[in-house]
């Protein structure tokens, strides 16, 4: 009886023992200020694409995320992973079931935390519209959080490689100006903005300047980018980024107005990727991939 | 009436107003030395004007008439289901046949649209014609339902962004040459109720009377179902649904010139007209050179506008 209970004890404390060297606490910074929690966890469930983006980037394979992943590149990455439910409605039951050792929200699934932290450990990984600068934060923070220091600095690297890179194309190329196509409708979109990182980190110029810093950017017709007339046209189609069929941007933006720009007249209209620059924006994949579009259109001043 | 030389005086003035404001800077009176402004007028501000007025009167005919069928004054083409319904065979093709033509689409919302509407007349002749409210609250709960349903399957399928913009705004900053001329259509489609005005005149009447006066009131309820669903499909494809329109500027011409349909159609498109393009050069001035959709102004003037009706004694009796 003795003896059992003693090898009990002693497999307890076998058991215990890499508990206790991973159980080490790490403070990183999140949306809410800098959290402490234990290291290297296990067991991920990411509500959030840009986090995933990123996470994937560094080696870090989710056990659970959304069902529906309407970024390509990031489906297949996320191919194992568990359903979780949808970035508005976290499925509480299997997330339960999955037992993570963290849950990651952000953005859209941000004003989840508080549910999601019913369940397990969470943090709010959320990007301000300082872009490039959060999701250099990111990086670190992953990579702290993760034990792959290594691997962050190494893509911190190489964004500011391509950082420097679409500044040195950019250099003297004119005025901009961000549209976003919904259906029929346009919006502009100025520094402040979702999109305004593009200004700050190329270095282009804003055809329009002090449009509405909010989301959801300011609802502009025809007349108004003709009378902008930017050099560049860098257009975003939300239709496309949520898998809606239709008009394209292209058609939405084709008028005799629109045409008469100095963008569209020297083939200078660039069409972002909807899904990397909507919906997993800020993550190390989808802002290298946008960089580098950005890059080689500027460089040739061909379409991008 | 001096109300229908005024209202044209407005109209003209409005549109005219309408032409000469815009995000662009040209000299309008340069037009014909100025290559620049000349595209401006007529790829932009007159099709916008155009849009705007014919919008305000093809919804304000559309009310009237809705209000002939239903016999009551507190429905609108936006409370009586039909937008929603509109809404609903637009999503319903855009999901099945995602490169369907436009043509298509339209014909698509206006069947649906005519499909809603009847199913609101068939739910209000169950109800007891002494309890007024009844209609539109009916009409309420019927759009909230079917607003219900497009939600559904717009969010299960990730259009809500798109239903948006159908049945939210209501605003013109995309209209240009070449997209808008849908509404024509409506225009037309309002302009052969004014045909058949007497009939509807007398349709208000009530069944028994209309009937034994010699009308087929099937048929001309018919004519009206088409017209109230053409126009608001119309609408709705191109623009978003313009909320109230439909709804105040019938009683506010009615409260003048009473029901003879005859002499009040063409005033109730003048003023549809006219208010619909005083908000959306509203719209256009207050956060120039950015925009704020007529519907939303429409939202507000509407309401008030709505509630002056119901806290005023009625004009006729």
């Amino acid at each position: 009886m003795r003896r059992i209970a003693l090898s009990g004890l002693l497999a307890a404390t076998l058991a215990s023992l890499p508990l206790a060297a991973l159980a080490q606490d790490v403070t990183i910074d999140t949306a809410q200020g800098p959290v402490t929690l234990p290291a290297a966890p296990q067991s991920v469930a990411v509500y959030d694409m840009a986090a995933l983006d990123t996470l994937t980037a560094m080696g870090v394979q989710p056990t659970g995320t959304i069902d529906n992943i309407l970024v390509a590149p990031l489906r297949a990455a996320a191919a194992d992973a568990a359903p979780v439910g949808t970035l508005f409605e976290p499925d509480l039951e299997a997330l339960a079931g999955l037992a993570p050792d963290l849950v990651i929200v952000a953005g859209r699934s941000a004003p989840q935390l508080a549910a999601v932290s019913q369940v397990a450990p969470a943090i709010d990984m959320s990007l301000g519209t300082d872009l490039v600068a959060e999701a250099r934060a990111r990086i670190e923070g992953y990579g702290t959080l993760f034990d792959r220091q290594d691997r962050a600095a190494q893509m911190t690297a190489e964004l500011d490689t391509k950082l420097a890179a679409l500044r040195a194309a950019a250099e003297g190329r004119g005025t901009a100006m961000i549209v976003l196509t919904n259906g029929p409708k346009m919006s502009a979109y100025g520094k402040g903005s979702r999109f305004g990182w593009i200004f700050e980190a190329s270095g282009l110029t804003e055809a329009v300047e002090g449009l509405d810093q909010s989301n959801h950017g300011q609802a502009i017709s025809h007349e108004f980018i003709a009378e902008a007339d930017p050099d560049w046209l860098l257009v975003v189609d939300r239709g496309a980024a949520i898998g809606a069929d239709g008009a394209g941007a292209t058609e939405t933006l084709r008028s005799a107005l629109v045409e008469g720009t100095t963008a569209w007249q020297q083939d200078q209209v660039i069409l972002l990727d909807p899904a990397a620059t909507y919906i997993s924006a800020g993550g190390f994949g989808s802002l290298t991939a946008t960089l580098d579009q950005l890059t080689a259109a500027l460089t040739d001043g061909a379409q991008g | 009436m001096r109300l229908r030389p005024a209202l044209s005086s407005a109209l003209l003035a409005l549109m005219l107003a309408s032409l000469t404001v815009g995000a662009a800077q040209v000299d309008l009176r340069a037009v014909f030395r100025d290559p620049q402004a000349m595209l401006v007028l007529l790829e932009s501000r007159l099709p916008r004007t155009l849009a705007v007025a014919l919008t305000g009167a093809a919804l304000s005919v559309a009310g009237v008439l809705i209000q002939a069928l239903v016999r009551n004054r507190f429905v609108g083409p936006d409370t009586s289901g039909t937008a929603e319904g509109a809404a609903l065979g637009l999503l319903a093709i855009t999901i099945l046949w995602p490169s369907s033509p436009l043509w298509l689409r339209m014909i698509a919302a206006s069947l649906s649209a005519m499909v809603t509407t009847a199913l609101f007349l068939a739910v209000i002749r169950r109800l007891p014609v002494r309890e007024v409210m009844l209609v539109p609250i009916a009409g309420l709960v019927l759009s909230g339902v079917l607003g219900s349903v497009v939600t559904f399957v717009g969010w299960q399928t990730d259009l809500m962004q798109y239903v948006g913009t159908w049945l939210m705004s209501g605003e013109f900053s995309g209209v240009i040459s070449g997209r808008y001329e849908l509404l024509w259509i409506a225009a037309l489609a309002a302009g052969l109720a004014w045909f058949s005005a007497d009939r509807f005149a007398i349709l208000g009447l009530g069944d028994q009377v209309a009937t034994g006066l010699g009308l087929s009131t099937a048929a001309v309820m018919r004519l009206g179902l088409a017209v109230v669903s053409v126009v608001t499909a119309m609408v709705v494809t191109t623009v978003g649904m313009i909320p109230f329109v439909g709804l105040v500027v019938p009683n506010l011409v009615a409260r003048v010139m009473g029901d003879n349909l005859r002499a009040s159609l063409p005033v109730v498109g003048l003023a549809g007209a006219v208010l619909v393009l005083a908000c959306d050069l509203l719209g256009r001035l207050v956060i120039r050179p950015y925009e704020i959709p007529a519907g939303v102004i429409l939202g507000v003037l509407g309401a008030v506008l709505f509630l002056w009706l119901l806290h005023r004694r009625p004009a006729h009796g």
